[in-house]
């Protein structure tokens, strides 16, 4: 996938120019994948930003272009790995969900929502990865392994794990919240 | 269930499984509605999951999901700027009043004025039926009546207002008349669509998907809170 493939120069222009646009239409979908991972926009924003910054550099290296979306989530799913995971353990940042919205914003969103993204922040990291690479995103199982870089079985293992929990995990908010009218996490 | 049948369910709701594998699961659903149950909530759960994550903060314009307007404001604005309007208008007696008119969408979308018209007819239609061939129907009379009030010179306003199993009036993918609303919504001002929040709401927490209204339908709290209010304006009220 990240072989070298010799191209005339003008081949090697067009082929780029392409695969940047394409590459720059994705920026929505990492973002809500980043978002989902961090729930922090400013994070999220910045792994985006590093992820189509490394991917169009290294453009070169994709070889099969129909693959371009699974490759830059890849990058990004390394990013977030390697770089943002140890920042936060640096600066001892926790993941917060929803705490950059305002008290309106979060009022206006249905609890459904709220809860639903609660209880993914409140998974472990590679639980929220696989369900939201699969669910959110839509990638298939092969993809996915490539993407977080375990076999096949370790997906299909991880996945029903992941969703046994977020279901544990729903159930026990809507019970706790059962006598709220509109929960609403204040910005810390 | 053991671990093995976790998977396959899971690969199954994925659509990771092979022709035969799936037909498999499929009988093996048949005969258990347990596991049939489990299947069912592992597609709530996606779905649930891409509602959550659709419009995350700091993701601007052109999402694929429509932004709700700020319903909350919404409804703050209908309490405030409703004013009561007496001598209403009853079968085909215009009012006089020429109150100010709620204002649907304090942004400026939609096509409801700030101010009433002087010799204003106004008609609220509640829409709470499936039935979309009669809601048609009314389309059609209510498009004539348009014409003849604008060919005249005289003042009309109507709004439809969906919720409950009226509701797929204006839901895309299962609106009947999607392309008529959008046609008739550019052509008149004076006619606004209306859909219910809360049973929105509903609909998503009892079905867990995303229940998206047409992009002409502006978004209320409540629907029944809607008409009762346009009753109070003196508004002439048809349930359908």
């Amino acid at each position: 996938m990240e072989k070298k493939e010799s191209r005339s120069p003008l081949q090697k222009l067009g082929r780029n120019r392409r695969l940047r646009q394409e590459a720059c239409a994705q920026r929505e979908r990492l973002y809500r994948l980043a978002w989902s991972w961090c729930h922090d926009q400013h994070l999220a924003e910045d792994l985006v930003q590093e992820t189509l910054a490394k991917g169009l550099s290294n453009l070169d290296r994709l070889r099969d272009e129909t693959r371009l979306v699974v490759w830059l989530t890849r990058i990004m799913a390394n990013l977030y790995r390697d770089q943002f995971r140890r920042k936060r353990e640096e600066t001892g940042h926790e993941l917060e969900p929803i705490s950059e919205e305002t008290p309106e914003q979060a009022a206006d969103r249905s609890l459904l929502v709220q809860l639903t993204r609660e209880a993914i922040a409140s998974l472990n990291e590679d639980h929220r990865q696989i369900i939201t690479l699969v669910d959110l995103s839509g990638f298939s199982y092969t993809d996915t392994a490539q993407i977080l870089d375990v076999p096949i079985g370790t997906v299909m293992s991880r996945l029903s794990r992941a969703r046994k929990r977020l279901r544990e995990e729903l159930e026990k908010a809507q019970i706790t919240s059962a006598s709220v009218v509109v929960p609403m996490r204040k910005p810390s | 269930m053991s671990s093995t049948d976790d998977i396959d369910i899971n690969a199954y709701v994925d659509g990771e499984l092979t022709p035969e594998e799936r037909l498999e699961v499929l009988d093996a659903l048949r005969k258990d509605p347990e596991l049939a149950r489990e299947v069912c909530e592992l597609n709530n759960l996606k779905s649930q999951l891409e509602l959550a994550y659709a419009q995350p903060p700091g993701l601007s314009g052109r999402s694929a999901v429509r932004k709700r307007p700020a319903w909350l404001t919404l409804a703050a604005s209908v309490l405030a700027l409703a004013v009561g309007v007496t001598g209403g208008w009853f079968a085909g007696v215009n009012d006089r009043a020429g109150d100010r008119l709620v204002v649907l969408d304090p942004q400026g979308r939609g096509q409801a004025p700030a101010t009433a018209e002087s010799d204003e007819t106004r008609i609220v239609f509640h829409i709470t039926t499936p039935d979309q061939l009669a809601a048609g129907e009314l389309l059609d009379e209510v498009e004539t009546m348009l014409q003849a009030y604008q060919r005249d010179g005289r003042n009309l306003r109507v709004e439809f207002v969906s919720n409950g199993d009226g509701l797929d009036f204006l839901r895309q993918g299962l609106s009947q008349h999607q392309e008529r609303i959008h046609q008739l919504a550019e052509s008149y001002r004076n006619l606004t669509f209306v859909a219910c929040k809360n049973t929105i709401d509903r609909l998503q927490v009892e079905q867990g998907i995303e229940i998206n209204v047409l992009p002409d339908a502006e978004v209320i709290e409540s629907g029944v809170s809607h008409v009762v209010e346009r009753q109070k304006e003196g508004w002439a009220y048809i349930r359908v």
